[in-house]
């Protein structure tokens, strides 16, 4: 959505808003302004962030949040782009379904967490449920979107050319697809992602988000910032990444 | 359903049956139905309940609790409260950055970027600053509703045709005239869009914020139930919810459906489209 | 009486163009006086800035250099809605505003008072047929209908001038023809001076009194051919051979300018050298 190019004037904002904020982070706690409790000074959180990648809790608390999140995802991703493809197969199939799935994600699907508490515990099972349930939507959705919305003169000009049936859909019907079919895993990983960490938050033994929590229940504020700062910046990262990825994939 | 026995009347009876609403609504029965018989004949009554159990529950030991009702009440005021903020928030940001082109270029990417948080991160945070009570909810709720609609009303502003904007000043039309005429009647499709988006995140945000904090409201209830492994009274609660939600949302879509002029609604949002 | 309506003198456009596809000289050295009520096609191939002239003579663009001079008053980049109207190439009724909300519209912009509001557009409507439509969307109608109001948008605000930028192009050829006809018995009645954009030869030809034949990039005038046929012209006149032969004048005219034209978006370095 943002292709385009920043000048050296919106660079330079940009920075600038940046640095605004760090400076008024900075600002605010040397003046003692704000409690501490709340807002940690950079340079503390800093030192407990450096402090916290050298022990090995850390790394694992990273590690079960990463293997739930790949679980949920790869279960997503499958019966996601399977239940969305079958039904593109029939035009009923798609009037009658399609807005059942759009309008159950209307509703936050958090909402069935304490559901998935209840069938499958407080330890990771229910979070990969529950990201696999969240990120179940956008992937099925935008893979009906992809197949369906694929303009029929193209089917009938491979069909003209003589392509069978798994000629059409390797050729035709795949490459057209695919570039929504990413939207919607792009899409349904970051949504994975942010359930998952939420449902470690709200409810759970181990991970990420329940060293976020447990941090904020002891009052250890620097502790809390440190990890809130670690799951920004490499979300941030991620979500560049993805993005270059996806623009190279785009422009070949 | 009128339309599906109207259509009865005039042709066959494989017409009712081809009807997409009469088979969507059959499709939900039939699902209701084998939770019920499954509910009844096999699952463990600590974890499932068939649909009878649960409006049972609802009527036994939800309604006539005064304190769940509250409960549910609050919920009802922080979304509408952290969803009315969002709006005069997020339109007056959207309208400040897509002013100018300028503008947009330099803010949109910070609007983006700080959409790519995972905002449930900052959950104990806000927690932490704004208390247990009602006004960390509405703050939580706000922080995920805004950025849609931010995002919605500067895309809506881009989008102005570069040929009605040269229209109305060939017809001698001031700056003021063309963001009264031009300009924001062409962001309406586009801010209902945000809008519906918004409401979505609202919702979520604000009840992420209520299953957090155990020791009050919803999030106090659900945890009751679920660790008493009393299914019935916990799916009848999170039914209550859910209705809410569905009631807020279909809010939005009558308003948009009242106050969009002309045909120009933007077909109903498929792919919610997180960008 | 002998003072031109419109005089353009020396017009030069450039547009500074950024990165590799550098400076583009859209319109070189152009002049040229149009009558009061006459009707004047400019035609050329695409690209050759005879939408940037017409956009500059009705105050939407400043010329690099070299006026426009409309009825003795110098346009420079500012809009003169009092003198000069405007019917863009699309359709350019705001869609969020029934057909008669988008005259009213009009009018405001121009500072009409409102009581003459709803007369003026009626009237207007009715010069083309299209008063039963007065409460009905822009999406409602068809292209054509949506054509007809357009142009009756911007002949309800009663000014001397209209510049007309392409304003058939989306329609089909037979909806084209019917509202050439139109045009022409409105232009009899109204003895408004029009300067008129297109790529249909059979249009210049059958609605101008003046057609001016332009260059390829960058834009100059060719050659100025007259087509002396009175207006309100009939459907008779297309298939008399005079008609054809001017046609076939313009084509031949064109002919080079549009392989130059087409050339040049072929093979770009080509052009360049």
């Amino acid at each position: 959505m943002t292709s385009e190019r920043g000048t050296f004037g919106t660079r330079s904002v940009q920075f600038a808003f940046l640095a605004i904020a760090g400076g008024a982070w900075w600002f605010a706690t040397e003046t003692g302004s704000v409690s501490r409790l709340l807002l940690p000074p950079p340079a503390s959180v800093y030192a407990t962030l450096e402090r916290l990648v050298q022990t090995s809790a850390f790394w694992s608390a990273v590690l079960v949040t990463l293997t739930t999140i790949a679980k949920a995802f790869s279960i997503a991703l499958v019966v996601g782009i399977l239940a969305g493809y079958l039904i593109t197969r029939s035009k009923l199939a798609m009037d009658v379904i399609e807005p059942v799935i759009s309008g159950l994600f209307t509703i936050p699907i958090t909402l069935f967490f304490p559901m998935f508490i209840l069938f499958f515990g407080i330890g990771s099972g229910s979070k990969v449920a529950y990201g696999a349930t969240y990120a179940f939507f956008p992937i099925a959705l935008n893979t009906i979107a992809a197949f369906s919305g694929l303009e029929e003169r193209y089917l009938r000009a491979a069909r003209s050319m003589g392509a069978g049936r798994w000629d059409t859909f390797r050729y035709i019907l795949l490459p057209g697809a695919f570039p929504v079919l990413m939207t919607g895993l792009r899409i349904g990983f970051f949504i994975c992602l942010a359930s998952v960490l939420g449902g470690e938050t709200i409810s759970s033994v181990a991970g990420i988000g329940r060293n976020i929590a447990l941090a904020a229940e002891l009052m250890e504020s620097a502790r809390m910032f440190a990890w809130i700062t670690f799951v920004v910046l490499s979300s941030v990262t991620l979500n560049l990444l993805v993005y270059s990825l996806e623009t190279r994939l785009r422009s070949r | 359903m009128s339309e599906a026995t109207l259509q009865a009347k005039t042709s066959t009876f494989s017409a009712v049956w081809r009807n997409p609403t009469f088979l969507r609504v059959l499709l939900i029965a039939a699902v209701v139905l084998a939770l019920e018989i499954y509910g009844r004949g096999w699952a463990d009554p600590a974890f499932m309940s068939p649909p009878s159990g649960i409006m049972n529950a609802f009527l036994v030991k939800i309604a006539p609790e005064p304190k769940i009702i509250e409960a549910l009440w609050f919920c009802v005021l922080q979304i509408a409260a952290a969803y009315a903020l969002s709006v005069v928030v997020g339109v007056i940001i959207g309208l400040a950055i897509g002013a100018t082109n300028f503008s947009r270029v330099a803010f949109f990417p910070v609007v983006l970027l700080l959409f790519a948080i995972p905002q449930v991160s900052l959950l104990p945070l806000v927690i932490l600053m704004f208390g247990l009570g009602p006004a960390a909810k509405i703050a939580f709720g706000f922080s995920h509703g805004v950025f849609p609609i931010i995002m919605n009303v500067v895309a809506g502003m881009r989008d102005v045709k570069e040929l009605h904007r040269r229209a109305a000043r060939s017809m001698g039309a001031s700056r003021a005239d063309t963001i009264r005429h031009v300009i924001l009647p062409h962001i309406v499709p586009s801010l209902f869009t945000g809008l519906r988006l918004g409401m979505t995140l609202t919702l979520l945000g604000v009840i992420l914020a209520e299953l957090y904090v155990s020791t009050g409201g919803i999030g106090y209830y659900t945890r009751l139930f679920a660790e008493n492994y009393s299914p019935a009274p916990l799916f009848a609660l999170i039914g209550c919810l859910a209705l809410i939600a569905v009631l807020f949302n279909e809010l939005v879509r009558i308003a948009e459906r009242r106050l969009t002029p002309g045909k120009r609604r933007h077909p109903k949002l498929k792919i919610p489209v997180k960008e | 009486m002998n003072e031109p309506a419109i005089s353009i003198r020396n017009v030069t456009q450039r547009y500074e163009g950024s990165g590799a596809s550098g400076a583009v000289l859209a319109i070189d050295e152009v002049s040229l006086d149009i009558r009061k009520g006459e009707f004047v096609c400019l035609l050329g191939p695409s690209g050759c800035g005879k939408s940037t002239l017409l956009n500059i003579i009705g105050g939407l663009f400043r010329p690099t250099s070299g006026t426009c001079t409309v009825a003795g008053r110098l346009v420079d980049g500012e809009p003169h809605p009092d003198q000069i109207a405007f019917v863009f190439q699309e359709s350019t009724l705001f869609p969020w505003y029934t057909v008669i909300e988008n005259f009213r519209i009009a009018l405001k912009f121009k500072g009409i008072a409102k009581s003459e509001w709803d007369d003026r557009a009626m009237r207007a409507l009715k010069s083309v047929g299209m008063a039963s439509f007065a409460q009905s969307y822009p999406d409602q109608l068809s292209v054509g209908m949506r054509q007809r109001v357009n142009m009756a948008r911007g002949i309800c605000v009663e000014t001397d001038i209209l510049l007309m930028d392409e304003p058939f192009a989306a329609l089909d050829e037979q909806t084209r023809m019917v509202l050439g006809e139109d045009l022409s018995q409105l232009l009899a009645a109204t003895g408004k001076t029009i300067v008129f954009v297109t790529h249909s030869l059979a249009e210049a030809v059958f609605l101008s009194d003046r057609i001016v034949v332009m260059t390829a990039r960058p834009g100059r005038i060719k050659t100025i051919i007259d087509v002396n046929e009175p207006h309100p012209r009939s459907p008779d006149f297309m298939l008399e051979p005079r008609f054809s032969e001017l046609r076939n004048e313009c084509y031949s005219l064109l002919r080079d300018e549009i392989r130059a034209t087409v050339a040049a978006q072929r093979d770009p370095q080509g052009a360049d050298a």
